[in-house]
């Protein structure tokens, strides 16, 4: 046993497995990585991305700026500025609608907290800037990223505003969200 | 002086001509290296420069080339600027007595002219190993000129590896030139013509050098700076060991160098020990005029064979400790390449050809 022990540290037996082992891999070369900016990995279906305000589908705002959004984020994430429909004192709307990126968690909370679903997370994660003003983004860039990000629209029911919604959660009939 | 200017133009051509293919070599390699370890390692290497990456020397070259030049503050500019020329040109004026091809001489207007190898001094292996520790000093100058702690332990490494292993390597190749009664690497050649059983690692009349061989290509290994004995510029030690300050132009100059001191050495290895341009089977051997085709091509083909195996090496070994480096040196090989020596010359003067 000895013996075989040195004649095998001799010929270096242990290096000539470990060069069998990579002469393997090189004949058989089959690449486990991806060239990445061309080719993408599948994302998961739930997967947590970049945020996103949506709209109906006659590009009427979700939003109806209560704010639980804002009360939700362990961040501090977001910033709404809640204001009255003119004319129609009983609803309201986000006349402004900030998010800071830069301290985003992607945890989800807000859009489990939004009563009207209004907002929705993407699957953009190449957000690389090179400027971090440029993750504080504001009310028209957040509903940008919610239509290229969703292009199904849910339907806005008859007796709803025609500008903004009502919490929808008061109504019975809503037709279940398909993404 | 006519004969002269003659000798000199042809003598001139050969060298561009060989420094041209090396040079080409050497930028072969760089992609050659990437792809063979990235294939290895179940990865795709360069893949944007070109179809499947294959110009991106090209591509490293121009970036190279534009890229600013930074002499750090508190260098010292003189051997900063030496320091890479030191390496280079001792690599490369290495090729200057490697015999490519056949020993033939061709008569050129009245002057004797050899046209595949550049100079055949009598003194050919010695020449080499002189020059391949001058290289040595480019990379201790360059450590120290640059100004900077990660640089001066890459050269001090450098110093201490360069001087143990090179011992191994002359002490490997004494055995080949007592079998061959030569210091001139065309006439170690000649003496292994025939098939592959006449080459001086498998030659088993006195003795086969095998050992000897496996011995100089370790130390060869250990002495052009690469992976597992890569110490001197271990990047997850010391950044990038000696020439860390460096950028640019100058430090494609030790990038050259380096990929030229294995060609350089995998070429020793050919003609020291695998009969350099001979076939391997007498047969595969082309006949009278076109000797030098199949000549041209075993010699390629067994230093890319070397080449190679740098590769795989690198792609199976991590890296050796300091103390490993220098246990191994001095205590395993040195003892085993003078056992062979003895046991070389005690067989050669028993069983004379």
């Amino acid at each position: 046993m000895k013996l075989k022990k040195w004649i095998q540290s001799l010929i270096f037996y242990e290096i000539l497995l470990g060069m069998k082992e990579t002469l393997k891999h090189f004949l058989k070369y089959r690449p486990i990585t991806l060239e990445y900016p061309h080719v993408k990995k599948p994302l998961p279906e739930n997967y947590r991305g970049m945020l996103g305000l949506l709209r109906y589908d006659d590009d009427t705002e979700k939003c109806v700026g209560c704010d639980l959004c804002e009360a939700a984020c362990p961040s501090r994430v977001i910033r709404v500025v809640s204001a009255e429909v003119p004319g129609e004192p009983t609803k309201r709307f986000a006349k402004e609608y900030y998010m800071d990126m830069t301290r985003c968690l992607f945890c989800g909370l807000c859009v489990d907290a939004c009563p009207v679903d209004a907002l929705g997370m993407s699957q953009e994660f190449e957000w690389a800037v090179y400027d971090k003003r440029h993750l504080h983004l504001n009310k028209e860039q957040l509903l940008a990223i919610g239509d290229r990000a969703f292009p199904e629209r849910e339907k806005r029911l008859e007796f709803q505003h025609p500008n903004v919604a009502y919490f929808n959660v008061s109504f019975k009939d809503i037709p279940e969200k398909e993404f | 002086m006519f004969d002269t200017s003659i000798k000199l133009a042809l003598t001139l051509s050969q060298i561009g001509a060989v420094m041209g293919v090396v040079l080409l070599t050497v930028a072969i390699l760089t992609l050659l290296e990437r792809k063979v370890l990235s294939w290895m390692q179940d990865r795709m290497g360069p893949m944007e420069v070109g179809p499947y990456g294959v110009l991106q020397p090209v591509a490293d070259g121009l970036k190279l080339f534009f890229k600013e030049d930074i002499i750090p503050a508190g260098a010292n500019k003189i051997m900063f600027s030496l320091a890479p020329i030191l390496v280079l040109v001792p690599a490369l004026i290495g090729f200057a007595v490697i015999p490519f091809g056949p020993n033939w001489t061709i008569d050129v207007m009245g002057v004797e002219f050899k046209p595949f190898v550049i100079s055949d001094i009598n003194i050919g292996v010695l020449y080499i190993l002189a020059f391949a520790s001058i290289g040595a000093y480019g990379v201790i100058l360059g450590g120290w000129a640059s100004n900077s702690k990660y640089s001066l332990l890459g050269g001090l490494r450098s110093a201490a590896q360069l001087i143990s292993y090179e011992l191994n390597v002359g002490l490997a190749i004494v055995g080949v030139l007592l079998l061959a009664g030569s210091l001139s690497l065309v006439e170690i050649t000649e003496a292994q013509a025939g098939g592959f059983w006449n080459w001086f690692a498998f030659d088993p009349v006195p003795f086969p050098q095998f050992i000897a061989f496996v011995i100089f290509l370790i130390a060869s290994v250990a002495e052009t700076n690469r992976l597992p004995f890569d110490l001197p510029e271990a990047e997850s030690e010391l950044v990038a060991g000696f020439f860390t300050e460096y950028s640019g132009m100058r430090f494609a100059f030790f990038f050259m160098a380096e990929y030229s001191n294995m060609i350089l050495v995998s070429c020793m290895s050919t003609v020291l020990f695998f009969g350099g341009w001979h076939a391997p089977l007498p047969f595969l051997q082309a006949p009278g005029t076109f000797a030098w085709v199949t000549g041209i091509f075993w010699f390629t083909a067994k230093v890319y064979f070397f080449l190679f195996l740098f590769f795989w090496i690198r792609a199976t070994l991590p890296r050796l400790r300091y103390d490993q480096l220098m246990r191994f040196g001095w205590k395993v090989l040195l003892p085993i390449a003078l056992g062979n020596i003895v046991v070389t010359s005690l067989l050669a003067y028993i069983f004379p050809n």
